[in-house]
C-alpha cells in the first residue's frame, strides 16, 4: 500500500518566483517498507460557540498510553471549505493555540497524540465553517459499546 | 499584490477500495481578507548538529498575534527512524519523520507561542519557510 502527499508552493512575493515541490510517502513510524494503511475521513459543519474534539487522542478511551496513535507518524489534513474570507476555525492541541485556518485554507501536519489530552481541537469563528478532514494512521481501537 | 498558492495532492491506489485522489489549492491571504501574504522568512535549511534538544525555530513574540501565518517544514533525513518533534509552546504537535513535510497554520497567539523543533539524532537537517501575515 502507498499513500503519497505532495505539496506545491508557488509565489511571486519575492523578486524572483518561488516554486517548491515536496512529496512524501506516508509511512508508519520509523519504517521504509510499511505504509500508513488506515484513514478516518469526513466532512462536517462546525458551528460557532463551542470547542470540539475533531480527533481524540484518548483512544481507546481510558488507555492513552496503550493507544495505537501515541507517538506515531499520524498525519492530519484539514481544509476549511468556507467561502467568506472572514470565517476561520481555530486549531488547538490540548488547549494550546496552533493556528487559524481561514476560508479556503488547508493544513497538513504530523500528530503525535502524545497523551490522553493531546486532542486536535477545533473552534469555528464568525459563522458555521464546513470542514473536510482526514487522519492517516496505523491503527486505533474503537471504544467498546 | 503578491499571490502565493499552496496545493496539496493526497493520492493512493490501494488505501481504499477505490482510488484516492484529493487535491486542494489555497491562496495564502491575510487574516479575514483577500489580500495575499507579502512576507516570508526562508526558504532555508538548518542542520542541527547537537542532536536531541529543543530549539526555537520561530519566536511567537517576533510576529503579530492571531494572524494567518503559515509554516512549511520538511525533514531532509533519509534515515527512516529519524524525526523532528514539532512543538508549539510546550505542546507537542507531532513527529516529522524522514522525508515528511508539513504545512501548519500558525497564529503566533502570544509571546510563548513559539514553533520549536527537537531532532531525534545529531546532524539532522530541516528545510523550512514561514509566510507571514504582518
Amino acid at each position: 500500500m502507498a499513500t503519497t502527499a505532495a505539496v506545491t508552493l508557488n509565489s511571486d512575493l519575492l523578486s524572483d518566483s518561488i516554486s517548491l515541490t515536496a512529496s512524501s510517502t506516508l509511512m508508519k513510524a520509523g519504517t521504509t517498507a510499511d505504509d500508513l494503511d488506515m484513514v478516518d475521513y469526513g466532512v462536517i459543519d462546525i458551528v460557532t460557540g463551542d470547542q470540539f474534539d475533531l480527533f481524540d487522542a484518548d483512544n481507546p478511551s481510558g488507555s492513552p498510553v496503550a493507544g495505537l496513535l501515541q507517538n506515531k507518524a499520524n498525519k492530519v489534513y484539514i481544509a476549511n471549505h468556507s467561502t467568506d474570507e472572514t470565517y476561520y476555525v481555530e486549531i488547538m492541541i490540548d488547549a494550546q493555540n496552533v493556528g487559524r485556518l481561514y476560508a479556503g485554507d488547508w493544513m497538513f501536519i504530523p500528530w503525535s497524540a502524545e497523551d490522553a489530552n493531546a486532542d486536535i481541537e477545533i473552534t469555528a469563528n464568525t459563522g458555521t465553517n464546513k470542514i473536510e478532514y482526514a487522519l492517516f494512521h496505523q491503527g486505533r481501537t474503537l471504544d467498546a459499546s | 499584490m503578491a499571490t502565493t498558492t499552496a496545493t496539496i495532492v493526497l493520492s493512493s491506489t490501494d488505501l481504499l477500495s477505490d482510488e484516492l485522489s484529493l487535491t486542494s489549492t489555497a491562496t495564502l491571504t491575510q487574516a479575514g481578507n483577500s489580500t495575499g501574504l507579502t512576507g516570508t522568512e526562508g526558504l532555508a535549511r538548518k542542520t542541527v548538529t547537537g542532536g536531541h534538544a529543543q530549539y526555537t525555530l520561530f519566536d511567537g513574540s517576533d510576529f503579530t498575534a492571531d494572524k494567518a501565518h503559515k509554516v512549511y517544514l520538511k525533514n531532509l533525513s533519509t534515515t527512516a527512524s529519524e524525526y523532528f518533534l514539532i512543538t508549539v509552546n510546550a505542546e507537542d504537535v507531532g513527529r516529522l519523520y524522514a522525508g515528511d513535510w508539513a504545512l501548519i497554520p500558525w497564529s503566533a497567539h502570544d509571546n510563548d507561542n513559539d514553533i520549536k523543533i527537537d531532532p531525534s539524532a545529531a546532524d539532522m537537517t530541516l528545510e523550512y519557510m514561514l509566510f507571514t501575515d504582518e
